[in-house]
């Protein structure tokens, strides 16, 4: 080991050191001063994103091979960050009403996203495995976090038990590459499997179905409903985020980096799951009632997005257009992330009442009886829905130029009569919110301080970034440009 | 030319008010309408400013242009032609004739119904002058989302039906419009050219047949839904019928034009190849609704339902006059753009006047209102006549010159729709006759009592539109002067075109 392999790794050992100090700090506080960690948390976190900051630019491949800090996994890293952040923000006062323990969810919390941070990182299917099973473990933890609810030990046990299943596909597909190829190098599987014959076909199908499931991709989806449904609401949208940024860095590093020269031999397997991803995700979630339900749904539509910029980067050889392809991925993967975080919270807003499981009658009459909170949610559901001037729309334009210039407009095509379809069941929760009367009996509203900060700072995220990506884009550029 | 920049204020004006709105207490009504009132005349007093525009100047004026997002090439581009400032006239003196009829009917929720008119300003004036292809989808979609609150919130009983299907239509034209804007924009680029969505240099580009045949597809999608056009008119009555009397203004005078606009600023000058290949359908398709909105409009019980069919017939007429290709068609189908907005703008106002005092539109339930309002009756009947196109007044000269310019295309065309000019008048005398003349209803008598003449707000509103069907109809030079120039230089992009080469359409 090199002394400045370290140096590269400043983020990450800050972000062990931090989960290292919540889970002791969280030991000795009393439960009065537990409030605490969230702070410590959140300075924790921004730190790191400084760090990540530091790194950027060094683009080096660290201890032997294992590990790779270069622009591309800054950017994955910057992304973790900021979703970490919203998640320490969103969860406290959710927490506290049910009396399920902050320090533990910190702790969790941390861990999971350290796991991300290994993914984005993993020059090595070895490191690769590592990062991902340090990711999705604590997942399986928060979707269960909440013990005495039995949706939640619903959720919990069949993300773990479908999870676990899709990693072993995954596994199981990483030992046939090592043995048709005899290497875990990420950068070296491409140009061997490509002439092993079926049997590099098979290791590549195991690949893509381990990786899609675990990004939530149809026919691959079945447990995201129920696992999103029964976490508790803020965590559902750490959940719908985290690990499928985690999984799209997976993805990217899988197939974009190992498997991209020989791109067109997969274009027509990802193009194929993202329409089926996006027009399922869509067409199921149509049919909800329950808003938590809705954006589990609606969460797999998002993937679909992703996923055709991923089959944009197949089709093309040029290296403009991948560069665009990557970058489409990039900061769908943050735009997203920002939104969907904010409307789960918005959702676990009106749970002050822990009987009530986030349906739409919930929001009736929302406008009237908290006019900011239901502006707040107008706008990301307009996010999401991809409407301008917000980051949702400028995510999904980037997908449309990614995909056009790589020449499938006829997926650019698809994804945009995807996004009208989107539009019905996103603006009923409008529809809900400010053109129907409340309940006799409305839901009670949380209004923490910290919830408060950050959805305001998710909002304002929303509309700037979709206003004025400018800065966002040129730092997406030298990232994707790390990669190829 | 002042270094005034005109433009950005007369579309963000609007905006300003919408600021300004959120720190008023929403109980505060008097304000609130005052804030809003000033924010729209102010707009207004800003966009008769671009009246000095120069028709012998250069194309564009009042021309503004910023870096935006450079990544990507988009710039903050506005500019204005002579079309650019008609519509956008039409639309600021529209929007407050609306804010100003709503101060009496509109009661709840008064803060968020005038942030969303506001807020629908700026989407519709931007349409009108931004000179930047992603800007302009920016605006475009913009407008869409407070037409949605307006119907859907302040709406009649099954306004969440209309304002979905609104909705939804709109979307899925202004989605696929988006990716051929940016597939227009990327054959741009890959000729080597630096990325830019710039409607003045992506115009004039030799696209390929097939992407201008694709690209016209989407972008017609995007337009006809908008007009309508017959068969993509289906959102229209509904969202008539359910929308707010200042919703319905709005949305028949100045956001069916933003798809009149849309052919004639981008679909045409753009690809003047498909659009040569593919006039032949469009217009048979405008024929189609200039027919089958009048006779429908016949049967129509509901009266803002036959206004609202008779909208469609009168948009047929702009995208017959728009796709025949010459002079007088094109400078008719503008005029008839402004006309209808006019004229139509002030029925549905005069349709609201009645609601407010009856709550009722059914053409069946009403009779003799002749006797009990006279003034009402008088001004119903001006406009009436200038929806059958009375000469003298604003309707009569866009669809003489629409006949004119299809006459030119066709003789068959032309009688066609010569036939319609009688059965508009059939539907519009027939209902006039009906409400105004018959034996009043046992419904109305009962009413009767509330029935009250004009007030003085309903006066105000109507005026200028009144000076403006009588003004344009006796004097619509000004306006046709400042056309002259843009509709001449689309005639000159489309009659260069041979019409898509290699590309051989189905028929």
């Amino acid at each position: 080991m090199e002394p400045n392999d370290l140096a590269a790794l400043r983020p990450e050992l800050i972000l062990t050191v931090l989960v290292l100090t919540v889970l002791t700090v969280d030991l000795f506080l009393p439960r009065a001063h537990k409030w605490l960690l969230t702070p410590l948390t959140v300075i924790g976190l921004i730190l790191v994103g400084l760090a990540s900051f530091f790194v950027s630019g060094i683009n080096q491949t660290v201890f032997a091979g294992f590990y790779r800090v270069d622009d591309l996994s800054v950017a994955f890293k910057l992304a973790t960050v900021v979703i970490g952040v919203l998640a320490a923000l969103f969860a406290p006062a959710y927490l506290a009403q049910r009396r399920l323990p902050l320090g533990e969810f910190n702790t969790i919390l941390l861990f999971s996203l350290l796991g991300m941070f290994v993914l984005a990182s993993s020059s090595d299917l070895i490191t690769l495995f590592l990062g991902l099973e340090l990711m999705v473990m604590p997942a399986y933890l928060l979707a269960g976090f909440h013990k005495t609810d039995r949706y939640s030990n619903e959720g919990g046990l069949k993300y773990f038990l479908l999870g676990s299943f899709a990693s072993a596909i995954l596994l199981f597909g990483i030992s046939w590459t090592y043995g048709l190829t005899g290497s875990t190098r990420i950068s070296e599987i491409g140009d061997l499997l490509g002439g092993s014959g079926p049997a590099g076909l098979v290791a590549i199908g195991m690949l893509t179905v381990g990786a899609t499931f675990k990004a939530a991709a149809v026919p691959f989806h079945f447990w995201t409903p129920d696992a999103y449904q029964g976490a508790p609401t803020p965590l559902t949208g750490f959940l719908s985020v985290g690990p499928k940024l985690g999984a799209f860095a997976l993805l990217v590093r899988l197939f974009a980096e190992g498997l991209g020269a020989s791109g067109p031999d997969w274009f027509g397997v990802m193009a194929i799951l993202a329409l089926l991803t996006m027009t399922g995700g869509n067409i199921v979630a149509l049919a909800q009632t329950n808003v938590k339900r809705m954006l589990a749904y609606s969460s797999i539509a998002h993937t679909g997005y992703i996923i055709a910029g991923l089959a944009a980067f197949a089709h093309t050889t040029d290296a403009t257009a991948r560069g665009q392809a990557i970058q489409s991925i990039l900061f769908y993967v943050l735009g997203y992330g920002v939104m969907n975080i904010a409307a789960f919270s918005v959702v676990g807003m009106l749970q002050r009442d822990p009987r009530r499981y986030g349906g739409l009658a919930a929001f009736a009459g929302l406008a009237g009886r908290a006019p900011a909170l239901a502006a707040a949610m107008a706008i990301l559901m307009l996010s999401l829905t991809g409407i301008p001037p917000t980051v949702g729309f400028f995510a999904k334009l980037y997908v449309l130029v990614a995909t056009v210039d790589a020449g499938v407009a006829w997926l650019a095509v698809a994804v945009a009569l995807n996004a009208a379809l989107a539009a019905f069941y996103y603006l009923r929760v409008i529809v809900y919110m400010y053109m129907r009367d409340p309940e006799a009996d409305p839901a009670p509203i949380d209004r923490s301080p910290l919830t408060t900060l950050a959805l305001a700072l998710s909002v304002a995220g929303v509309i700037a970034l979709g206003l004025f990506p400018d800065p966002i884009i040129t730092f997406l550029r030298e990232s994707a440009a790390s990669l190829l | 030319m002042s270094d005034l920049p005109v433009l950005t204020l007369v579309v963000f004006t609007p905006l300003i008010g919408v600021l300004l709105l959120l720190f008023v207490p929403r109980d505060w009504t008097r304000a609130i309408r005052w804030i809003a009132l000033l924010a729209s005349l102010t707009s207004l007093g800003f966009s008769l400013v671009l009246l000095g525009y120069q028709p012998a100047g250069a194309e564009f004026q009042y021309r503004e242009d910023l870096s935006w997002i450079p990544a990507f090439g988009m710039r903050y581009t506005l500019g204005v032609d002579g079309l650019s400032v008609v519509l956008v006239v039409l639309t600021t003196v529209l929007s407050v004739v609306s804010i100003f009829y709503s101060w009496d009917p509109i009661r709840v929720r008064v803060k968020e119904y005038y942030a969303a008119m506001l807020l629908l300003m700026v989407g519709m004036l931007g349409v009108f002058v931004a000179l930047d292809l992603f800007l302009f989808y920016v605006f475009w979609e913009l407008s869409l989302i407070p037409m949605y609150l307006i119907i859907g919130i302040w709406g009649g009983p099954r306004r969440i039906y209309a304002t979905v299907k609104f909705v939804i239509y709109t979307l899925v034209g202004s989605l696929l419009m988006l990716v051929a804007i940016l597939a227009v924009a990327i054959a741009h680029a890959a000729a080597g050219n630096p990325f830019t969505f710039s409607y003045e240099t992506l115009r004039g580009f030799g696209y390929t047949d097939g992407l201008q045949a694709l690209a016209f597809v989407a972008f017609f999608l995007a337009f006809a839904i908008k007009v309508p056009m017959w068969p993509f008119h289906t959102w229209l009555p509904d969202a008539h019928v359910e929308a707010p009397t200042a919703g319905s203004i709005i949305l028949a005078g100045v956001l069916l034009k933003l798809g009149g606009y849309g052919f004639l600023r981008y679909s045409l000058p753009l690809l003047p190849d498909a659009a040569v290949s593919f006039a032949p359908i469009v217009i048979g398709l405008a024929v189609i609704a200039v027919l089958y909105g009048a006779m429908v409009s016949m049967v129509q019980p509901d009266l803002k339902k036959l206004i609202a069919y008779s909208s469609v017939s009168h948009m047929g007429f702009v995208m017959l006059g728009v796709f025949v290709f010459n002079t007088q068609g094109l400078q008719g189908a503008v005029f008839q753009m402004i006309s209808h907005g006019v004229t139509t703008g002030a029925l549905f106002l005069l349709v609201g006047v009645i609601y407010e005092r009856t709550h009722d539109r059914e053409i069946a339930h009403m009779g003799g209102l002749n006797a009990r309002l006279p003034r009402y009756a008088a001004i119903f009947g001006l406009f009436t006549f200038a929806s059958i196109g009375l000469p003298g007044l604003s309707g009569f000269i866009g669809e003489f010159l629409v006949v004119l310019g299809a006459f030119q295309y066709s003789g068959w065309v032309a009688a066609a729709t010569m036939l319609v000019v009688i059965i508009s008048a059939v539907y519009m005398l027939w209902m006039f006759q009906r409400v105004f003349f018959a034996v009043p209803s046992d419904w109305m008598r009962r009413a009767w009592p509330s029935l009250t003449d004009m007030s003085r707000n309903e006066w105000l509103s109507l005026a200028p539109l009144i000076v403006l069907v009588v003004g344009l109809g006796v004097y619509p030079g000004p306006v046709l002067d400042a056309i002259s120039g843009p509709v001449q230089r689309i005639l000159d992009i489309v009659n260069a075109s041979q019409g898509l080469t290699s590309f051989s359409p189905p028929w």
